[in-house]
Order: C-alpha cells, then structure tokens, then sequence
C-alpha cells in the first residue's frame, strides 16, 4: 500500500503578495467592511444577546440532574453504587436504606450532589443500569449565594421535571 | 507675564497633559467596541450607570475603579524592587511628555504676540519627540528584566531586538520629510503642510512623501509595541510577555502606557504627513478674514451632521430581542438626542456671536484656533481607529522576521528614499 501524497500549494510567492501591503489592504477593506455594516446597523451581528434571548436547548444537552421514577411513581433508583463509583469528580454522595414496595431490595435514601465539584461529564447517566439518573433538565444557569445551596438532594432532584419527552431524550440512543 | 501668557500657559499644559489621558477612556472604548464589531459581536455594552451606558463608555468606569482598588502587589521573589516600580512610571512618563511637542493648533496671534499652541513652546519640535520617546522601551527592558521570569525577559529581549530594527527606519524617513519642510519645528511644518500643490492638492506629508509616510507609519507601529509588532508582548507564545508580573495600578500603568503612545504616535504622523491641524483649502489667514462664511457655513452643516447623528442613535440604541412596552433603551436613546441637540443649540448661540462680532479681530483667530483643534482631534482620531483596524486585521510579525523587514527592507527602501528626496529638492530648486 502506498502512500497518498498530497502536494499543498504554497501561498504568499507572488510579486504582489511578497510587496506585503497590497495584501494589507485587502484584508483591512474585508474587517472594515465587517465594522461600518455592524456600526451602522447593530442588528446584524451575529450575537446571541443571552440574558433576553437564551439558547436553545436540546434533549441530550447535559444539564443540571434529575432523578426518574417508575409510572406508578417510586423511584428507579436502586442504590447500586455504579453513579457515585464512575463519578470522576466523586459529587455525588449516596446512602442506600431498605425498600418495601416490592420492586427490589434497596432505594437511595439520601442522594446528594455537589454541584460545585461536579463537572458535568454524564458518566454517571452512562454507568446507571435503571436510567435512574438523567441530566436532562435544561438548567443549564445556576447561581447561588452560599456554598450549601449548591449541594441538592434526594427531594429537589427528584422533582424536577424535563422539558423533553421520553422520545426526544431517546433519539439516536440505541 | 502678562494674564494673556498665564491664561494661554495653562490651556497649552492642561492640553498637553489632560487630552492624551482622556483620549484613554475613548480609545479603550474605541478599541473594544471597534474590535467587537470588526468580529461580528457587540463588545462591552451593558455597564451602566442609572441605565445610561454611553455606548459603553461607562464599562472603563468600571475596569478604571476595579483595577485602582486591587491590591498593589511586589511578588515576592523580585529583588530589585525600585525598578520594579520605576518601569510603569517610565512607560507612562515618557508616552505623556513625548506630546509635548505637538501643535494642536496654528500660532496664536493675540496682543500681538504669538503664541505657538504645543505642550511645550519650543522650537525642538520633532527632535523632542524622537529624543523622548526612545526611552520608553527602557521601561519595557526595565519591567521585563526586574520582574525576574522568563517570559517577563523574553519579552524584554524582543523589546530590545525590536528598538534596533524600527528606530534607524523612523529617523532614515524624518530626515527625507525634513528635506523637504526645511525645519524641525512642528508647528513649522505643519504650516508648510496648509499650502496647495498645483494651487488644488493640499500639501500634505503624505502627497510629498507617500514612501516616507509609509516607512512612518510602519515604524510608529513599532514604536507603539503595537500589532503587527507587538511580540513584546505576544500573549500567544509568552503570556503577556514584560508586563506579565505586573497587576493592579501598575499593570494599568503600562496599559495607559501603551495608549497613550498610541495616541503620542497617530498625532505625530497626523502632524507630520497628513497636515496637523490644517483643514483641507481653509488657511489660518482665509478663515481670520472670512469668519462670517466659515460660521454660517458650520451653522449649517451642525444641525445637519446632528440630524444623520440622531438617525443613527435611533435605529441603533434600542433593544430588538425583547419588546417591551417602554423600553429603557428608548428612554436612553431620547435623553442622548435631546443633549445632543442641545449641544447644538449652544454651538448655534456660541457661533452667532462670532457671526456679529465678525471678521480679522482676536475672536476670530480664537475661533479658527478651536476648529483647528477639532480638526487635529478628529483626524487623530481616525489615526488611532487605523491602529485598531490593523490591530484586528493582521497577524503578529516573528521576531525575526521584523528584523529582516526593519534592516533588509525598510532601511535600503529609507536610504532610497532620501536620495531620491534630495536629488528632487536640488533640481527644483
């Protein structure tokens, strides 16, 4: 098998592009066109002016979490541990307590995240074999004025709800 | 000294020194808000105070006071602290008093004595300029050696590399420019710019000496550590290059520095190639003798320029992504309009007494001195957009690369220069 060699033609050798300034002032006209169009009419830049305008969000966008539940409204979470061991940034804190409604043997009874040490990779939606734990609740803005209020827990991830359906977050998984 | 020197004293030094510092505010301004819409984005525009944002000239308020209320701190591994210190005074000093010597305006006949309108009345004039603001890259040496870092050196170092190859070019192409003018007062030769050539074309520098004037321009790019020359500071390759161990007041020292410089150098080349504070086919002379045309003619084109001003605040200072029943921008915009046309109607009484008063007396000289002042400042102005503009259009130039233009291009095309210059000036005259 032979190498493909791709000969990369070699730009800047023309009398006029080694003068220098000719190619001074082309690119000067190109970046002044740029600013006397903005100057004179601020509606075409290309900016997003976010605090009035956000962004939009998609399904598999990583967001703050949330913890899901079953249709009858227990919580999938069967405390295995598997979230809070693949966490690179070791946030989320889980005890594990004794399940009675049937479905199986244990459930989190505390689930705390850090928000501040979390870095917001999705290991932990990868590694959960219940689709317990998901980030698909479009916060992506979170600001707070102590260190605790950063830390949720069991209640707050799991009311949160998402502003995407089950088909919408699915696309494309497999 | 009479009141009238003591009076004219203060208004030179007061101008010398308070129009570079506030020409700061507006190039910063200039530089963030022009660099933002070269790139497509809008740059600074939300720092306000009670809502007014002045176009966001009110977020240098905000970067001024951040940066005078840090701490002001010696690292502790620098040794000598005097030099430490002594470098941002020498970068800001020396920017600042090499302004000195430009004319902001013609001679000022009055009493009949004359008063040459610069910083410093001097006759030194571009000799003064060339004689100070050599010493800024001492600063420069100075910070990137006593900050003890490498980067800080590295930056030092190509400080130095850059002085031996932009200074000998900037002197090679005054002297040809000096062929020409015959003198070395500024305010000379800034009047032996207002002639006409051909009794149409202004005189300028840079219809005499276009080589000249870029050779200039090309070297007070480098003077002013400017991009495409700044690899003094080079942020990409090592950080911020001298004035990397530098924070607070002392970093915002070497940044007044550099802006200052920037505007020391663009009233230098106005002055010396695109005729100072001359107006295009209006000589001092025609303007003393003609007041009353040159008023109704500014009486004019004020409420004109003030209405295509107004147009534009309208369309463009208002908020289009969140329509509000009253829009705090709206209200913003309206009290800009109506200072605005108040300004103007001020100028109108203002220039209607001049209108009565009339032509050839003290007034009149007065009054052709403040225009030409705005014309010095308007066109130092543009000067300092075109440093922007380039700042935002090309890449850095390698270390070695601006020796091999500062020796094997821009000496040899100087040298050619001057004897091309001087073999003219020999044959016509």
């Amino acid at each position: 098998m032979s190498i493909d060699i791709k000969t990369v033609e070699r730009k800047g050798g023309t009398p006029q592009e080694r003068v220098y300034l000719v190619e001074v002032f082309k690119g000067m006209a190109v970046t002044f066109g740029h600013f006397i169009r903005n100057f004179l009419d601020n509606s075409k830049l290309y900016v997003r002016h976010y605090p009035e305008v956000e962004p939009e969000i998609t399904a598999r966008w990583r967001g703050r979490h949330r913890l899901t539940r079953h249709e009858d409204g227990t919580v999938k979470c069967v405390a295995c541990f598997m979230c809070q061991t693949n966490c690179p940034a070791k946030c989320i804190m889980i005890e594990a307590g004794e399940r009675n409604d049937g479905r199986t043997e244990k459930l989190p009874v505390r689930f705390d995240i850090d928000l501040l040490e979390c870095i917001y990779c999705g290991f932990c939606v990868e590694a959960c074999p219940m689709d317990a734990i998901r980030m698909d609740t479009g916060i992506y803005a979170l600001t707070g004025t102590e260190r605790d209020s950063f830390v949720i827990g069991l209640n707050e991830l799991l009311q949160s709800e998402s502003p995407f359906t089950d088909e919408e977050y699915k696309k494309g998984s497999k | 000294m009479s009141l009238l020197d003591t009076v004219i004293t203060i208004i030179r030094v007061l101008f010398a020194a308070f129009i570079p510092v506030c020409f700061l505010a507006v190039m910063v301004w200039m530089e963030r808000r022009g660099c933002g819409f070269i790139q497509d984005r809008s740059g600074p525009n939300r720092a306000n105070v009670f809502g007014f944002r002045l176009m966001g000239i009110v977020q240098n308020l905000a970067d001024g006071l951040k940066l005078a209320f840090k701490e002001d701190v010696i690292p502790a591994h620098i040794k000598y602290k005097f030099y430490y210190v002594l470098a941002p005074v020498i970068v800001f000093t020396i920017a600042i008093v090499s302004f000195a010597s430009v004319p902001f305006a013609d001679a000022l006949v009055l009493g009949g004595k004359s008063y040459l309108m610069q910083g410093i009345p001097t006759d030194l004039g571009i000799l003064w300029f060339m004689a100070i603001v050599g010493f800024a890259v001492y600063g420069i040496i100075l910070a990137g050696w006593s900050s003890h870092n490498k980067y800080g050196m590295l930056g030092g170092l190509r400080a130095a590399a850059q002085v031996i190859s932009y200074e000998i070019p900037l002197g090679l192409a005054l002297i040809s420019l000096l062929i020409v003018y015959g003198t070395v007062n500024l305010t000379g030769i800034v009047q032996y710019q207002g002639q006409l050539l051909f009794g149409f074309i202004p005189m300028w520098g840079v219809v005499l000496q276009p080589l000249g004037a870029i050779i200039f321009i090309v070297a007070a790019f480098a003077e002013a550590n400017r991009v495409p020359f700044d690899l003094v500071e080079g942020e990409s390759e090592i950080v911020a290059g001298f004035h990397i161990e530098y924070s607070g007041m002392k970093f915002a020292m070497f940044f007044m520095g550099e802006y200052v410089a920037m505007f020391t150098s663009s009233a230098i080349i106005v002055s010396l190639y695109f005729g100072g504070f001359q107006i295009p086919w209006l000589s001092t002379a025609f303007m003393v003798e003609h007041t009353r045309l040159v008023v109704i003619l500014l009486m004019i084109a004020l409420p004109l320029l003030a209405y295509l001003v107004v147009g534009w605040i309208r369309k463009n200072n208002r908020n289009r992504f969140l329509p509000r029943e009253s829009d705090p921008d709206v209200f913003e915009a309206t009290w800009y309009i109506r200072l605005l046309w108040a300004a103007v109607i001020l100028l109108e009484l203002v220039l209607l007494i001049f209108l009565i008063i009339g032509a050839g007396g003290a007034a009149a000289r007065i009054l052709a001195a403040c225009l030409q002042v705005a014309t010095f400042l308007v066109k130092v102005t543009f000067m300092c957009f075109v440093y922007v503009w380039v700042r935002w259009t090309l890449p850095r130039f390698r270390y070695d690369q601006l020796q091999r233009l500062g020796w094997q291009t821009l000496i040899p095309l100087s040298l050619l220069n001057i004897f091309i210059t001087g073999a003219i000036v020999v044959v016509l005259s």
